[in-house]
Order: C-alpha cells, then sequence, then structure tokens
C-alpha cells in the first residue's frame, strides 16, 4: 500500500475510526495496530506475512533467552545465532540473485562452465528495515541496554507499526518499544505537526520527486552524455531520491504523530551539509546511527589507532552500501562515502577542534556572511555527494566510466532549457522552504507563522498535492532496500 | 490502561485541518470559474506524448498551411513516412497528419474536414496509410478521440477512473494542467520519446519541421497476432472518410508494411487482397500497390514503425509512386 495512494487515505481514514473506538484499551489498541499493520504490508503480497511473523516471533523469544541466560558465552552464542538467522534471510531473499550473477560472471570470466541453481526469489517490501529493526533489538537486550519486553502483541506492533514498516525510519526498541506498553498523549501540538509533516511529506512525494524523477531517468536511461546532461540528470536524481525517501520518512512521522507515537527524525536538510561527516548526521540518520551502533563500534571504531579506524569506516560503508540492494555499484557508493569520509576524518583531526585561546563573546555573523563564508566547503560537499548518486543511479560500471569520461564534454543537450525550468519549478519550494528551516535551526518553522499566512502555505501545498496527484503512482525508491 | 488521551478538542482539529482548504476551495472556483467565463486560456493538453501529437496535428489541421499532399493515418503514417522528404520529392508541399494514438477513419475524417475547412482548394491528393494491426480495429479508443474532440470543443479532459480522479478534476486540477500549466513548462517525454526528442515542447518542434512525421525512437521485441483482416466496421467508416474529402480529391490508399518474419510467407496475397477491398470501399483513385507489403525484420523498430533508414527507402518509394499517379 502505497501513501500516495487513494487506497491508503481510506485505510487510514478508517483505521481512525478504529483507533478512537479502542481509546480505552491498550491491549485493543496494540492489537489493532498489529492487525492493520499487517493488512497494510500483506496488501502488496500476503504471502510474506509469515515471514514478517516469523521473523519477530524468533526475535521476541531470543530476547526473552537473552535476558534470562546468566552464561556470558551462551548469551553471545545465542546472540550469534539470531544476528546469522536474520542475515540469513536477509541474504537469502535481497542477495541470492546477486550472488549467483556474480558467482557465474566470475566463473564465465575464468573460462569455467558454472550451472547453479536458479530462483526466481522476489525481494520481500521492507525486509531490510525490519530485519534491521528487528534485530538492533535483539543486539541492545544482549548488550542489557533494554529489559527484554514480555509482551508479544507490543513487540509485534514494533517490528510491524505500520507507518514505518516498509521504509523506516529503523527504529530503535528503546525509543519505540516502551510506547507500546503506556497510554499514548496526543496534544495539540502533536497533532499540529503531524499533520504538517504528512502534507509536507507528501508534497515532497507527489510533486517534487515524482516530477523529477522522469528528468533523472531521461539522462540515465540515455547512452550519449555530456558534462551538462551528467550533471544535470544527476541534480534531478539527487533532487529525486531526497523527496521521494525524505518525503516517506515525513509522512511516516507524521502518521505517527496523529496517533500520538514519536518515531526518530531521518533526514535533516542534507543538501546543506558543509562537510561529509554532516552529511551523514543528516541523511538517513536511522541507518547511519544504526551502522554506528552495531557495526561500526562491534569492528572497534575509533579505539584500535588510526589504520583500524579508517578500514572500519570503510567496512561499515561499504557494507551500509549493499544493505541498500544486492548490486556492485551500491557497494561503491559506500566506499566513495566511507573513502570520502576516512579523508575527512584524516584532515579534520589535524586541526584542533576547541581553539587554543578563549574567544571573546561576539554577535553571530549575519546569514549571508554565514553562507559566503560555508559556500565552498557546501560545494565541496554537494559535489562529492552528487558524484556519489550518480554511482548509485547507474545501471553498469561501464555506465558510470562513460558518464564521468563524459564530463569532459562541454556541449549542451538541445534541452537544457527546458530541463532547468522543470528543476528550478519543482525544486524551488523545497529549496525555500529547507532554506529557511536551516536558517532558522527549526524545521518546525512554518507553524510558527501568522494563521493567515500558514493557511497559505499549506494551502499552496494542498493545491500542488491535488493537481500532482492524479499520474502513474510511482512507488517509493526505498521499497526496493 | 487507555490507549491514548487526546490533549485537543474537535474545535483544535478544525482550526489546523480547515484553513488549508480555503485556498484549495479558491483554487478550485478560479479554476472551474475561469473555464466557465473564459478568463483562462482555451485547453491545450500536451501534457505526454499522446496527447502532444494529438494536440499538435489537431491545431495544424485548423491552421493556413500551403500543403497539396496531405498524409492521413494511424501512427504507422505518423512514422513510416517523411512529410518533408515526399514533399521535396514531389516538388509539392506534403503534411503529415497521422496521429499516435488508437484513432479510426472516422477521427482522420474529422481532421480532413477540418484542414479542407481551413485551407479551401489547396489539397490536391490525400494519402491514407494504415498498418494491418489499425485496419481490425473496430473503432477509435474512446480515451483519445475524447482527447482529440475537447481540445477542437474547447473542453477540459477529465479522464478519470476512480474517486480520486474524479475528487482532483472536481478540484480543478486538470483545467490548471491543460490550460496553464502545459503552456508554462514542458513535460519530459517517458522512455524513448525523452531520451529521443526530450520534452513535449522539443516533440512538437519537431513535428512542425518535419511536416508533422515523427520518427520512432524506441526498440519493441515484435508483438501481436499475424491473422492480419478488415474491421467489418472499416466498409462503413471509409464511406464516412470519403465524404469528408474535397471535391474533386479521392484518396490514395496504401496498407503500411510489417515484417516478413512476423507477417508469414502467405501476408503479401492477403494484403493485396485486404488493399483492393478497402481501396473499393473508399472509391480511391488508387490503391498505392507499388509499395511492399513486408520488410526485412532489420528495418523495424517495432511491429509496425520503420527505423530512420527504412523511413527514407519507403518515403522514396511512396514518392515515386505518387509521382506516377499524379502526372
Amino acid at each position: 500500500m502505497l501513501f500516495n495512494s487513494g487506497v491508503f487515505l481510506q485505510f487510514f481514514a478508517a483505521f481512525l475510526l478504529l483507533y478512537g473506538l479502542v481509546r480505552h484499551h491498550l491491549a485493543a489498541r496494540n492489537l489493532l495496530i498489529v492487525a492493520a499493520s499487517y493488512l497494510f504490508y500483506g496488501w502488496w503480497d500476503w504471502r510474506f506475512l509469515a515471514l514478517l511473523f516469523g521473523s519477530s516471533t524468533f526475535d521476541f523469544l531470543v530476547g526473552l533467552a537473552l535476558e534470562k541466560l546468566p552464561d556470558p558465552r551462551r548469551r553471545r552464542l545465542l546472540l550469534a545465532a539470531s544476528i546469522v538467522v536474520n542475515l540469513v534471510i536477509l541474504g537469502f531473499f535481497k542477495y541470492y540473485n546477486f550472488f549467483i550473477e556474480s558467482l557465474t560472471a566470475l566463473f564465465a570470466h575464468g573460462g569455467v562452465p558454472f550451472h547453479p541453481f536458479s530462483l526466481q526469489v522476489i525481494l520481500p517490501v521492507g525486509i531490510s528495515f525490519y530485519t534491521f529493526q528487528s534485530m538492533s533489538y535483539a543486539l541492545d537486550v544482549y548488550r542489557r541496554e533494554i529489559p527484554a519486553t514480555r509482551h508479544f502483541i507490543n513487540f509485534l506492533a514494533y517490528v510491524s507499526f505500520f507507518p514505518q514498516l516498509v521504509a523506516g525510519p529503523i527504529e530503535r526498541a528503546r525509543h519505540l518499544l516502551p510506547q507500546f506498553d503506556r497510554t499514548v498523549v496526543i496534544s495539540r501540538p502533536m497533532l499540529e505537526e503531524g499533520i504538517w509533516l504528512i502534507l509536507w511529506g507528501m508534497f515532497k512525494k507527489v510533486v517534487v520527486a515524482d516530477s523529477v524523477a522522469p528528468l533523472a531517468e531521461m539522462v540515465f536511461d540515455h547512452s550519449h552524455w555530456s558534462a551538462a546532461s551528467v550533471t544535470l540528470g544527476t541534480i534531478a536524481f539527487a533532487l529525486q531520491i531526497y523527496g521521494d525517501f525524505s518525503g516517506y520518512s515525513d509522512i511516516a512521522r507524521g502518521t505517527a504523530r496523529v496517533l500520538g507515537f514519536d518515531i526518530m527524525v531521518n533526514f535533516n536538510i542534507p543538501y546543506a551539509a558543509r562537510n561529509l561527516r554532516d552529511f551523514w548526521r543528516r541523511w538517513h540518520i536511522s541507518l547511519s546511527t544504526w551502522l554506528r551502533d552495531y557495526l561500526y563500534i562491534s569492528l572497534g571504531g575509533n579505539r584500535h589507532g588510526s589504520a583500524r579506524t579508517y578500514l572500519n569506516l570503510l567496512i561499515t560503508m561499504v557494507l551500509g552500501g549493499l544493505w541498500h540492494g544486492a548490486a556492485w555499484n551500491f557497494a561503491l557508493w559506500g566506499l566513495w562515502h566511507g573513502a570520502g569520509l576516512a579523508v575527512h576524518r584524516a584532515f579534520s583531526s589535524r586541526r584542533p577542534l576547541v581553539p587554543s585561546a578563549p574567544v571573546p563573546a561576539q554577535a553571530p555573523p549575519r546569514f549571508a556572511f554565514q553562507v559566503l563564508r560555508f559556500l565552498p566547503a557546501w560545494l565541496a560537499t554537494l559535489a562529492f555527494v552528487l558524484y556519489g548518486w550518480l554511482l548509485f543511479r547507474a545501471r553498469s560500471f561501464t555506465q558510470i566510466l562513460e558518464m564521468t569520461r563524459a564530463l569532459g564534454d562541454f556541449s549542451l543537450p538541445p534541452w537544457t532549457g527546458s530541463f532547468l525550468l522543470n528543476l528550478g519549478v519543482f525544486a524551488a519550494p523545497l529549496v525555500l522552504i529547507e532554506a529557511w528551516q536551516e536558517r532558522t535551526g527549526d524545521p518546525l518553522v512554518t507553524l510558527k507563522l501568522s494563521p493567515w499566512r500558514k493557511a497559505a502555505l499549506q494551502g499552496a501545498l494542498l493545491i500542488g498535492i491535488v493537481i500532482y496527484w492524479q499520474r502513474e503512482k510511482v512507488p517509493f525508491i526505498y521499497f526496493q532496500f | 490502561m487507555k490507549s491514548h488521551t487526546c490533549e485537543f478538542t474537535p474545535r483544535d482539529l478544525l482550526r489546523f485541518l480547515a484553513p488549508p482548504l480555503v485556498p484549495l476551495a479558491l483554487f478550485a472556483l478560479a479554476m472551474h470559474g475561469g473555464a466557465a467565463w473564459n478568463l483562462l486560456p482555451a485547453p491545450r493538453p500536451a501534457l505526454d506524448t499522446d496527447r502532444t501529437i494529438l494536440v499538435h496535428q489537431a491545431e495544424t489541421a485548423r491552421a493556413r498551411h500551403s500543403a497539396e499532399i496531405l498524409l492521413l493515418g494511424d501512427s504507422s503514417c505518423l512514422m513510416d513516412v517523411s512529410a518533408r522528404q515526399l514533399g521535396e520529392q514531389l516538388g509539392r508541399p506534403a503534411l503529415n497528419l497521422g496521429t499516435l494514438s488508437f484513432l479510426d477513419l472516422n477521427a482522420y475524417a474529422l481532421l480532413l474536414r477540418d484542414y479542407v475547412q481551413a485551407n479551401p482548394g489547396t489539397v490536391r491528393a490525400v494519402v491514407l496509410l494504415m498498418n494491418p494491426e489499425a485496419l481490425r480495429r473496430l473503432d477509435s479508443e474512446p480515451y483519445h478521440l475524447g482527447v482529440l474532440k475537447n481540445f477542437w470543443a474547447g473542453r477540459d479532459s477529465c479522464a478519470a477512473t476512480n474517486w480520486e480522479g474524479e475528487a482532483c478534476c472536481l478540484l480543478g486540477s486538470e483545467i490548471f494542467k491543460g490550460r496553464l500549466l502545459s503552456r508554462a513548462v514542458p513535460v519530459p517525454l517517458p522512455g524513448a520519446f525523452g531520451r529521443a526528442y526530450g520534452f513535449t515542447r522539443d516533440l512538437e518542434a519537431s513535428m512542425t519541421r518535419e511536416a508533422g512525421s515523427v520518427l520512432d525512437p524506441g526498440t519493441n521485441a515484435f508483438q501481436g497476432n499475424a491473422e492480419y483482416r478488415l474491421a467489418p466496421t472499416l466498409e462503413r467508416a471509409s464511406q464516412a472518410f470519403k465524404s469528408a474529402l474535397p471535391a474533386g480529391v479521392n484518396p490514395f490508399v496504401a496498407i503500411t508494411p510489417v515484417p516478413e518474419s512476423f507477417a508469414g510467407s502467405r501476408y503479401p496475397a492477403r494484403h493485396a487482397a485486404m488493399l483492393a477491398q478497402w481501396a473499393a470501399w473508399l472509391n480511391a483513385d488508387a490503391a498505392l500497390t507499388e509499395l511492399p507489403a513486408t520488410l526485412p525484420a532489420g528495418a523495424f523498430t517495432r511491429v509496425t514503425h520503420l527505423k530512420e533508414i527504412a523511413v527514407t527507402n519507403y518515403t522514396a518509394r511512396l514518392a515515386t509512386s505518387l509521382k506516377a499517379h499524379l502526372n
């Protein structure tokens, strides 16, 4: 079920009605959430409900056992078993075809005939998201950061909570799970914030992402490029993936907020980042913090010297890249970012973070001055991130090489004007509102407008959504991950 | 234990939800009012490949033009013949009014009537070209015919198939898109058309340059059913088309080629029989039997459309054939 569909609007309206009816019964609410979430997921393919249920049940039981077991060795073994089971399921559905294809290509390269057992494996929607969410629970219980829950239904609700089930944010048990154990409060500010997030998220998806998607497709599906077409196509894709994914996250957060739940912020104006580290603090925050907490730190983090730290960064980012999909260009994208983070770390560690002499208090510089001061760093970061998107979106290594080579061709495609006009029209609202949010440091700054201005802004967004609602529905990019 | 407590009143909820609906309602009023009182430009829904081609041809049919040779027909007419080249080879201006969409002879008759009305006395020959795929179709596709008729009538199209679509139309989205947006912002074309032409505006410019012809930029596997026949409705439609012809002008007819390997060895005989029957229904000046029934598979981008080099050759053959008849 897509958020940007009439079916979801009907589903959510019916859910809100039932949600109101169970307001006096906590257990009934959680049961309703589980039933609705399974309906939401099963709408796509009911056969994979068993996988979702099985995966959740397994981690629930592992959590209980981890809490009871006193022996560290046995606990470690149990955790390892849990991780292996989760990764085997994920690996089979997500990477089996990729593994077999890569192996076949490798054998063929060596001139050895290889005929593996091939299967048509369908990738269950959102498997990477809910597997990671479920795994983080077992890891947190193992680390004794949270107690194991004894409420099976609550745990099922935590794993399958429909607002964020298929494309995140990847929630942590310590944050979301306790909310299913208590009465939630839907306050006025929460309701207002929820409505705004749903509206803004829909706008980002329906108006921005789906409008620039054909622009990116026009360039990336081509076979001849120039510097201008590569740059414009990559900018279009950067806007598409951001509008699409952050739009989904906003709708998810808004939906949860309207129900009285809080789920984590997943994006914080990432294209305003002034360095790569800053970018990863703003982009897909739930995944980057997951990778940091459960992979980078488990690998040793920065505790074993510089060389090992850089290696850990590279491993974490390559695996983070592969999390997105079973293709080598995702690994390359991860490697690109890992290398960038390592270089940034190497350079920033040479500069003292704290000034040696106290700096006298002074008024903060004007915004325009700040922009000029950080312009080179911002542009460099953006260029680095954009090239990363080229690696991410390209269909093959050959395409990456050819598009990179085309950066030396300064001819202009005949459609440059129309392309720029489209980019300008669809990016302008997003850029303006996010620049305002970045400048004020307040993602909810639009809610502080006077009532008339707020109505005008929200009305304009709503009009945009209505205008672009009726066209072929483009699934969210991150559904496939 | 309670599930949730609401610390807001219904009035709060109304305060959050109602204000954005006011601009939306004003927008809907402005769109419908603007359309009803002709305060907005006329609908011109060039918003995708199909509609851009339809709108371009429908506008061209109503514009002043010096063409003496008029090409009419389905997408094979649009894409298998270069009207610019034909005009050069015949020494008389030619114009292609073929359409991409699924229209029938009745719809082509409407285009022809418009053209003759806008350009009285200029047409010397009408060439009707259709693919055998199209000849077995019973009627026009209601959607495409609706777009064409609505465009001519200055009505807004609303192709709603569900409640969401109807709600959007009610809120004025189609009026905005068809009358304002399509004029202000060119739409990127999907797939092969996007790669070859770019945007709606670029496709229109190319069509104008090429006297209405378009090249099929795609490569598609040969699909469909090779059991070709004439639709039972074709006889009556042919008569309707004939009645739209200007006095003294009879049509030339041809059935555009299909891939040899796809159509089978018996097809040329079938092609000749179909062409003869159709020409008789139309009381045509000539059935262009000199044109090939089939061509090698390598000449095609899909079953019904030719590649660029094949278009050049086919147009040259058409020019030779027409020259013989016109002189």
